[in-house]
C-alpha cells in the first residue's frame, strides 16, 4: 500500500485553515474532551498558536455566518532548523474516522517540507493504536519509548520519526479524468511521477465542421472513456484498486463534455471507495509542470495558457491556493483564430499546423496585421487581455480584396503575417506581465504551445528579459488527464479534504477556484 | 446484487437482488442536474440497501432513448462503475422499465425529447421470461404525427413517462440473467444526429 486512503467521503465539506487566537476557545473544548487527564492549559495553547516558529491549523465545517472547528494540529519547526515536531493533533469525537486526522497530518508535513526541516518527530501514547497506525501510514517509524511519559495515567510515549522528503512519503497514486473539450484524457501519477497519459481525441470528427462541435465531442467522450481508462491502467502497470484518489476536471469547458467526465469520476470514486477531487482545468495546465523532471516550479510564476478554447494569462503564487487571472481573451481564443484563418485561406482543420506549414514559405513582415488590445487606449481596461477577432477580420478583408481584384491570394505571406501578430501579442503581454509584476518566471501551456514560432519568440524574449521560461512536454501541454491527476495529487499531498459528491460541471468556472468542494 | 442507473429523464438509481427483489430506490426528478445527482444517488441507494460497492455483482444501465446531455451521465457512470468493480454491464432500453412498471402492455411508452418531439416505443406485452416485448420502435416523432408512425399500433394505450423507474430497469436485468439471456449490445439511444451542419464556407466581411 502506497499511501493513506481517505475512504469516507465526508457528509459535509471540511476545510483546513490557519488557526487564529479567535479559535482558542473552540480548540480548548476539543483539547479537554480529547485529553481529559493531561490537557494543555489555555495559556500554553494560546502561546503555541502565536509562535512564529510553529504553524497551527484547524479543520472547520462551514456554517452560515462562520465556521465551526472540528479538529486542530500544530507543528513546531523553526525555519532552517534540522528537526521539526508534531506538537498535537486532535479531532472532535463526532468527526473521527472521516480522514480529518490524516488531512491535518498531511498539512503539517507539507509545512515541514516548506520550512526545509530534515526530519519530523512526535510522541504518541502507547495505548493509542489508531494514532500510531496513522503516523506509520505517513512514513513514521517508532524509534524509542519513553516509559510512563504521560502522567497521571503512567502511559508510555512512543517516539516516532519521519525523514524528508516528506512528499515522497506515501506519494499518492491519483487517476485524473479530463473531458472539457475534444480530448478524452486519462492520466495516472504517483505524486510528481507520471505513470500513464492516455489521450483519445475526436479532432478528426470535427474537421468537417471547421471547429469543435460540442455534441460530437460529448458523444465521443462517452465512447472513448472506458477504453482509455483500461489503457491508462495497463500503461501505468497498476490495478484500478491501487489508485488512492480520483481527480476530475469540472470546469471550465464545454458543459455537456464535462458532464461525462464528472459522472464517470463520481462512479469510479464510489466503486473503488476512494476520495474524489474536482479540479480546475486551467490550473491543471499549470499543474502539468509538477511532472517536469527539472524539479518543482518556483513560485510565484506567470502562466500563459493558449489553446483552442482559452487564452489566459495567470499569476500563480501557489498552485493549489492562490491563482489570479491577470487577463484573458475577450473574444476568440488564439487556437480558434488559427482555425478560422485557416478556413479563410482554404487550409484544413485544425488550423495551427497548416498555418505553420504555409507560413514557412512566407514573409512575416510583408503584411502587417493588427495587434489586438495593444493600443495606448486599451492599456487601462485591457492591460493583460487579448483579442483576436479584429485580426481574423483583417485577414478576411485582405483575402476578399485580393479575390475581388482577381489577384492571387498570398497565402504564405498572410499565414506568416497572421502568425507573427498572434505570437507577438501573446509573448509581449506575457513578458510585460513578468516584468511589471517582478516575477521572472513564465510557464507556457495549452495546445497552441505546439506552435514552434510561439516557443521560439517566447524563448528569445524571455532570454532578453532575464525570465526563466518553462514549457512542459507537448503531450502535457495539450488537454490531458495527467495534468488533472498531478493537480489532484498536489491537493492530496497538501492534506486537502476531498470534494463532496454534489458538484456539477461548471462551464465558466473561474480560475481562482482550484478545487470545487 | 444489481446496481441499476438511469438518466434518460431524471436520475434514478436502484439496487435489486438476483431474484429481482427491490432493495432500494433513489431518484431525482430534475431533468438537468444529472451530473450533480448521480453520485449521491448511488451512495444513498447502496446504503439504503444495506450493501456496499464491493458487493455489486452487475450494473444495469438505461440506454435511453433520452435527451443526450443527461443520458450520457448515467451511461458513463454505469460503464465506469462496472469496469472498476470488474462486473458485467447490462444495458436496458429505458422505455422497457417504464413498460414493465405499467404491467408490460400492450401500450406505447412516450417521453419528452424536447424541441416538440417525443421518443416512443410500442410494446405487445410481457414475453415468457416476463420481459416487455417491443412491437415497434424506439422512434422519434411529433405527437401529432405519432399515429401515422405507429400505423396498426396507433390504437394502443399511451403512457407518457415522467420518470424511468430504475427498480424496473434492475428487475429486467435480473430476469434476463435468470433466464440465461444476454443483454442486448445497446449503444446510447440518442435517436438524433448532432445538431450541426458542415460549414458552407466563410462569410464575407466586406460589402
Amino acid at each position: 500500500m502506497s499511501a493513506p486512503r481517505a475512504s469516507a467521503i465526508p457528509a459535509e465539506p471540511v476545510v483546513i485553515r490557519d488557526a487564529t487566537t479567535d479559535d482558542l476557545a473552540a480548540i480548548m473544548a476539543i483539547e479537554h474532551a480529547s485529553f481529559p487527564t493531561d490537557a494543555w492549559s489555555e495559556s500554553t495553547m494560546g502561546a503555541e498558536l502565536a509562535d512564529p516558529n510553529g504553524r497551527y491549523v484547524v479543520a472547520v465545517v462551514a456554517r452560515h455566518g462562520g465556521d465551526r472547528v472540528v479538529g486542530y494540529a500544530g507543528l513546531r519547526a523553526p525555519r532552517g532548523a534540522e528537526q521539526g515536531d508534531v506538537q498535537t493533533i486532535a479531532v472532535h469525537a463526532e468527526h473521527r474516522g472521516g480522514g480529518i486526522g490524516r488531512t491535518l497530518l498531511g498539512t503539517l508535513l507539507t509545512e515541514a517540507a516548506a520550512r526545509g526541516v530534515g526530519e519530523v518527530l512526535l510522541e504518541v501514547r502507547a495505548d493509542n493504536p489508531v494514532a500510531r497506525a496513522l503516523y506509520a501510514a505517513h512514513g513514521f517509524t517508532e524509534i524509542a519509548v519513553r516509559p510512563r511519559y504521560y502522567q497521571p495515567d503512567g502511559v508510555d510515549a512512543v517516539v516516532m520519526r519521519a525523514a524528508a522528503p516528506f512528499e515522497r512519503v506515501g506519494a499518492p497514486i491519483v487517476l485524473g479524468i479530463e473531458t472539457s473539450c475534444d480530448e478524452t484524457g486519462i492520466g495516472i501519477v504517483r505524486g510528481r511521477e507520471l505513470l500513464a497519459n492516455v489521450i483519445a481525441s475526436s479532432m478528426d470528427e470535427h474537421a468537417r465542421y471547421g471547429g469543435v462541435v460540442p455534441e460530437v465531442a460529448a458523444r465521443a467522450h462517452l465512447e472513448a472513456l472506458t477504453p482509455a481508462l483500461e489503457r491508462a491502467v495497463a500503461e501505468a502497470g497498476i490495478r484500478l484498486d491501487d489508485i488512492d484518489a480520483v481527480a476530475v476536471t469540472n470546469g471550465p469547458g464545454l458543459a455537456g463534455a464535462l458532464m461525462v467526465g464528472v459522472g464517470a469520476a463520481k462512479a469510479l470514486a464510489i466503486a473503488l471507495d476512494r476520495p474524489l477531487y474536482a479540479v480546475n482545468h486551467l490550473v491543471g495546465h499549470v499543474g502539468a509542470d509538477v511532472l517536469s523532471e527539472e524539479g518543482a516550479l518556483e513560485m510565484p510564476t506567470v502562466a500563459l495558457l493558449v489553446s483552442g478554447g482559452h487564452t489566459s494569462l495567470l499569476l500563480v503564487r501557489d498552485l493549489i491556493d492562490d491563482v489570479e487571472l491577470l487577463g484573458e481573451t475577450i473574444d476568440d481564443a488564439a487556437g480558434e483564430a488559427f482555425d478560422k484563418v485557416a478556413r479563410l485561406l482554404g487550409l484544413p482543420y485544425p488550423g495551427g499546423p497548416w498555418i505553420d506549414r504555409a507560413a514557412a514559405d512566407g514573409d512575416p513582415t510583408a503584411i502587417r496585421f493588427p495587434r489586438g488590445l495593444t493600443a495606448p487606449k486599451d492599456r487601462e481596461r485591457h492591460r493583460w487581455d487579448f483579442s483576436f477577432s479584429g485580426l481574423k477580420t483583417a485577414v478576411a478583408r485582405r483575402v476578399e480584396q485580393d479575390a475581388d481584384a482577381g489577384r492571387e491570394i498570398p497565402v504564405a505571406d498572410i499565414a506568416a503575417g497572421f502568425r507573427e501578430a498572434v505570437v507577438d501579442v501573446l509573448t509581449a503581454k506575457a513578458v510585460d506581465a513578468c516584468l511589471e509584476l517582478g516575477v521572472p518566471r513564465l510557464l507556457l501551456g495549452g495546445g497552441v504551445v505546439a506552435n514552434a514560432r510561439l516557443r521560439e519568440v517566447a524563448a528569445q524574449r524571455c532570454a532578453a528579459a532575464g525570465i526563466a521560461l518553462r514549457i512542459p512536454p507537448l503531450s502535457l501541454c495539450t488537454d490531458n488527464g495527467a495534468m488533472i491527476a498531478a493537480l489532484g495529487a498536489q491537493l492530496v499531498a497538501a492534506g486537502r479534504v476531498p470534494s463532496g459528491l454534489d458538484f456539477g460541471a461548471d462551464s465558466t468556472l473561474p480560475v481562482t477556484v482550484v478545487q470545487t468542494l | 446484487m444489481i446496481l441499476a442507473i438511469d438518466s434518460a429523464i431524471g436520475t434514478a438509481v436502484a439496487v435489486v437482488d438476483a431474484r429481482g427483489t427491490v432493495l432500494a430506490e433513489c431518484s431525482s426528478a430534475d431533468t438537468r442536474g444529472h451530473a450533480e445527482a448521480v453520485g449521491r444517488l448511488i451512495v444513498e441507494a447502496l446504503a439504503a440497501a444495506g450493501t456496499s460497492a464491493d458487493r455489486v455483482g452487475a450494473v444495469a444501465v438505461g440506454m435511453g432513448p433520452g435527451p443526450f446531455t443527461g443520458l450520457r451521465v448515467g451511461i458513463a457512470a454505469a460503464r465506469v462503475f462496472a469496469l472498476a468493480r470488474a462486473v458485467p454491464l447490462l444495458p436496458v432500453r429505458s422505455h422497457d422499465a417504464v413498460a414493465l412498471a405499467a404491467g408490460g402492455g400492450p401500450l406505447v411508452v412516450t417521453s419528452d425529447a424536447r424541441r416538440r418531439e417525443h421518443y416512443w416505443t410500442a410494446y405487445s406485452g410481457l414475453d415468457a421470461d416476463g420481459l416487455p416485448a417491443v412491437a415497434a420502435g424506439p422512434g422519434l416523432s411529433r405527437l401529432d404525427e405519432l399515429d401515422d408512425e405507429l400505423g396498426a399500433l396507433a390504437g394502443l394505450p399511451r403512457l407518457a413517462a415522467e420518470a424511468v423507474p430504475a427498480a424496473d430497469l434492475g428487475r429486467i436485468a435480473a430476469r434476463r440473467l435468470a433466464a440465461g439471456l444476454a443483454s442486448p449490445p445497446l449503444e446510447a439511444l440518442y435517436l438524433r444526429s448532432p445538431d450541426v451542419t458542415p460549414s458552407s464556407g466563410p462569410k464575407r466581411v466586406t460589402a
